[in-house]
């Protein structure tokens, strides 16, 4: 998986159906944006920390139901740069679904428009590098649904939280690898788990924490985060 | 809002404000207003929050979670306020942010920290919004002086604790156990005991530990070195017999008159039983304090010469020392001195009157300034007149005439009692100053009509009157048509508030304070004027603007502000100002005095430490705030 691949060299095959001329407007002036900068120092950068809420936990055929999002910019939380949507869903997941992140049927089915949706999380995201505490999940969901409704792919780089931290502190003994761990060890409280916004605040918390380390460890930017995971994903297949 | 996302991190931010104080009195939409924006920040352990050098403080810092060390930058006198430990719910610079200045603290990460931060504009405008936001920071401001104020009863502690009084019992003056030998020691033994021990006397004990003799310095020379007394003999055979005893619970003047009436130096302290407790020195009692103020209040009461008075004038200087010690306030500590120094003018105008013939005058003493305010320091000279009433019968120029004898005689024994003659000659003796009703109106109506700067600078003084002896109602008709006067006179009171505002606040852009505003006096400030006379000047100006008969400025602020619509808790902070300037040049004098300097008003910022230093500012600015409100309201 190359995303420097993906951000030059794929063509996009466009979504089933062809968008009016309104959302493909907008997504147009999207893609027209120019890439983020990921040399710069963290305390220059914009990232768009990402939490996902589906239909279950099955990648291949649970569906998006809400994504819940909050920039860290220049190292700072500002909440009036955060984001939510839920989704428009055509079935509402199962009860036991409901139960965990608390968006009941009528609110699923009162949801935004999928394509409206993804193109106001768009809007919202820009060309951030995207920020997420086992990323893989977050990112399959809103992959295949923005193929599924806009016909796109994202091209944005993906920073998993899961593989930095471990590398960032290495002195702490991290055998438990969950997000719960490293939100109790740096002692941050999350209002309402399962919520996507709440989840994405403790996230973005939590890159704070490594943001400062990452100065302390010479991994100064955003290039030096993917790196950094790309190298210990490999180290763990080699090993 | 702008969106769901916002709304729900803002109220979970409100839900965690809502936790500590002073958030969780505030209003509604002011913490909504603050919440909205407040921005997260993150800084790892030992990462330095906000430090001195980054200059001006833009941003209040209001801990989400982990520990901040705030440590004072500079000198700092006393560990106490060294540092101290943030936690979450706890904001600052408060003080810094406020002032627009850099932070006198740096504030250092102790552990882990998440930080929200507010721009200091926004600060502004939650001070605005929330009554209960700008009170907690103005009490927080406020606290700071509280806090000189214990630094000062600390710094005069060891002095205070010297100054007991001399009802003070024996057992309380003793410092150690005595040292006592049997009749039967040798001299030699003795001499070289008390060679070792360092003292001056040795008792000699029996063996029911009842004193019988006493042994001194002083006899080694008379009884032992010149008649070449044998150092084998026993103590008995030099020593004083039947020393001087008392019971332990007498109290310090017992001692004292023991020691005068009998001519001796040392008095032993015996318990119920006669045996030996202590030995009472005449130096012990040397640095006890002489006099309480009852006593001082009576002996000047009662005093039957001017000799008497010059003694308790020395006695209210060291009592008001030693009030300043307790950590008595600038406000109560300078009325204090007015008061004590009233009725000692009145007592030697009391004691003149025996020698004058005023009778069937109507007169009252008036003393102005400093005095006529009721706020002297230790460093007072004599500002005082005289106005009478000359009905049609009378011959004016013989009255005065009279009137004047009187005042020299009253001028002359107050200086004798240590209230220096008037180098600039505003005494009651002087002519000028010694008037009718209608003189003194007339005059005042001069200057008011035509305020020449004389004019104007002589309003600073004499509109300060305020009557010491005999008929009040005299000074209160002059009070009123003064008043009367004033009041109408828009130009006049222009020209005061014009006159007043040619003094600003010496503080500096740059660094901290003005310091060369005098070439004589480089480094320091002239606290009298360029700090306590801003305050006086403007309170006057809204006394005389608003029909105000008070002369003490903390009063004319008081009563001036509720009818300026100034609200309470600033004209507070205006007071307290006020009264920090007051207490540091009280300190000044009395310091500058006891290393046998005049005391002058010239203090040195560098001198004093850091916390003073910001009360200091905080003063100066509060002066500022003072004479911007004079400009508005007179368009100065």
């Amino acid at each position: 998986m190359n995303w420097i691949g993906k951000l030059f060299g794929r063509q996009d095959k466009g979504p089933a159906v062809p968008l009016a001329a309104d959302r493909q407007a907008a997504l147009d002036a999207w893609r027209q944006l120019p890439p983020a900068d990921m040399t710069r120092s963290h305390y220059r950068s914009r990232y768009a920390v990402v939490d996902v809420e589906a239909s279950g936990l099955n990648m291949k055929q649970d569906r998006l139901i809400s994504i819940g999002a909050l920039a860290v910019v220049d190292g700072i939380i500002d909440f009036h740069d955060a984001f939510e949507v839920v989704l428009r869903q055509d079935t509402v997941s199962t009860d036991a679904n409901i139960l965990i992140h608390g968006i009941g049927g009528s609110a699923q089915r009162e949801g935004v428009e999928p394509a409206d949706a993804l193109l106001a999380f768009l809007d919202w995201l820009g060309k951030s590098p995207l920020v997420a505490y086992h990323a893989l999940f977050d990112q399959t969901m809103i992959d295949r649904a923005l193929r599924q409704y806009l016909g796109i792919e994202l091209g944005l780089p993906w920073i998993d939280l899961a593989w930095v931290m471990p590398d960032l502190f290495r002195d702490l003994n991290n055998n438990q690898s969950g997000l719960d761990d490293w939100l109790t060890i740096f002692g941050i409280d999350n209002i309402q788990r399962h919520n996507a916004v709440s989840d994405a605040y403790a996230t973005a918390r939590l890159l704070q924490v490594a943001l400062a380390r990452g100065l302390q460890r010479e991994a100064e930017t955003p290039a030096s985060f993917v790196e950094l995971e790309r190298a210990r994903r490999w180290m763990r297949r080699g090993g | 809002m702008s969106n769901s996302a916002t709304q729900m991190l803002v109220s979970a931010t409100i839900e965690f404000l809502r936790r500590y104080p002073p958030f969780d009195r505030m209003e509604t939409e002011a913490l909504q207003f603050l919440a909205e924006r407040l921005r997260l920040a993150y800084y790892p352990r030992d990462a330095q929050i906000l430090t001195p050098e980054m200059g001006v403080a833009r941003t209040f810092y209001l801990l989400q979670r982990g520990k901040v060390l705030a440590r004072q930058a500079g000198e700092v006198s006393l560990v106490e306020f060294a540092s101290m430990t943030l936690g979450p719910g706890e904001g600052f610079p408060i003080g810094s942010v406020t002032a627009q200045r850099p932070s006198t603290n740096a504030y250092v990460a102790l552990e882990d920290v998440f930080c929200y931060e507010l721009p200091a504009d926004d600060f502004f405008r939650l001070m605005q919004k929330s009554t209960v936001f700008n009170l907690f920071c103005t009490q927080y401001i406020a606290s700071l002086l509280n806090q000189s104020r214990q630094q000062l009863q600390i710094q005069f502690a060891q002095r205070a604790a010297e100054q007991q009084t001399m009802n003070s019992p024996l057992a309380s003056i003793i410092k150690k156990a005595p040292l006592a030998v049997p009749p039967g020691t040798s001299i030699r033994q003795v001499i070289e005991s008390m060679a070792s021990a360092h003292i001056g006397s040795m008792i000699v004990v029996d063996e029911n530990e009842q004193p019988i003799g006493i042994f001194t310095q002083s006899d080694v020379l008379k009884r032992i070195v010149l008649p070449g007394t044998p150092l084998d003999g026993p103590i008995e055979s030099v020593m004083s017999p039947a020393p001087h005893a008392l019971p332990v619970s007498s109290n310090a003047y017992d001692a004292a008159l023991a020691m005068a009436m009998h001519g001796i130096r040392h008095v032993l302290a015996v318990d119920e039983g006669g045996r030996l407790r202590g030995v009472v020195s005449e130096r012990d009692l040397f640095t006890l304090q002489r006099v309480g103020l009852r006593q001082i209040r009576q002996t000047i009461d009662t005093a039957a010469s001017i000799e008497q008075l010059r003694q308790a004038s020395q006695d209210v200087r060291q009592l008001s020392l030693n009030m300043l010690a307790q950590g008595v306030g600038a406000e109560q500590l300078t009325q204090f001195i007015s008061a004590l120094n009233d009725t000692l003018t009145r007592r030697v105008i009391q004691l003149c009157l025996d020698r004058h013939d005023l009778y069937g005058i109507e007169w009252a003493w008036l003393s102005f300034g400093s005095e006529g305010r009721d706020e002297q320091t230790f460093s007072t000279d004599q500002d005082n007149g005289i106005v009478y009433e000359c009905t049609d019968i009378m011959d004016r120029e013989q009255t005065q005439l009279r009137m004047l004898e009187f005042a020299r005689d009253v001028n002359e024994a107050l200086d004798r009692c240590g209230f220096p003659l008037c180098k600039g000659n505003i005494m009651a003796s002087n002519p000028e100053l010694c008037l009718t009703l209608e003189e003194w109106e007339e005059k005042f109506a001069r200057w008011i009509r035509s305020p020449q700067p004389q004019a104007l600078l002589n309003a600073t003084i004499f509109f300060d009157f305020r009557p010491l002896y005999g008929r009040f109602n005299l000074a209160d008709r002059l009070r009123l048509s003064l008043l009367r006067q004033t009041r109408s006179n828009g130009i006049f009171m222009r020209m005061m508030a014009q006159n007043a505002l040619t003094v600003a606040p010496p503080l500096g852009k740059i660094r901290d304070f003005v310091t060369d505003a005098d070439p004589e006096h480089p480094g320091t400030i002239d606290l009298k004027k360029l700090g306590a006379r801003l305050f006086i000047d403007a309170a006057r100006i809204f006394a005389l603007g608003h029909n105000i008969a008070a002369t003490n400025t903390v009063q004319r602020l008081k009563l001036s502000s509720s009818q300026m619509n100034v609200p309470a808790d600033e004209i507070g902070a205006i007071i307290e100002g006020f009264n920090f300037i007051q207490l540091l040049r009280l300190r000044h004098q009395h310091f500058e005095q006891e290393h046998g300097r005049a005391g002058d008003n010239y203090v040195r910022p560098d001198e004093l430490n850091e916390l003073e230093r910001r009360i200091l500012k905080e003063a100066f600015r509060q002066a500022r705030k003072l004479q911007q409100r004079l400009r508005l309201d007179y368009q100065a």
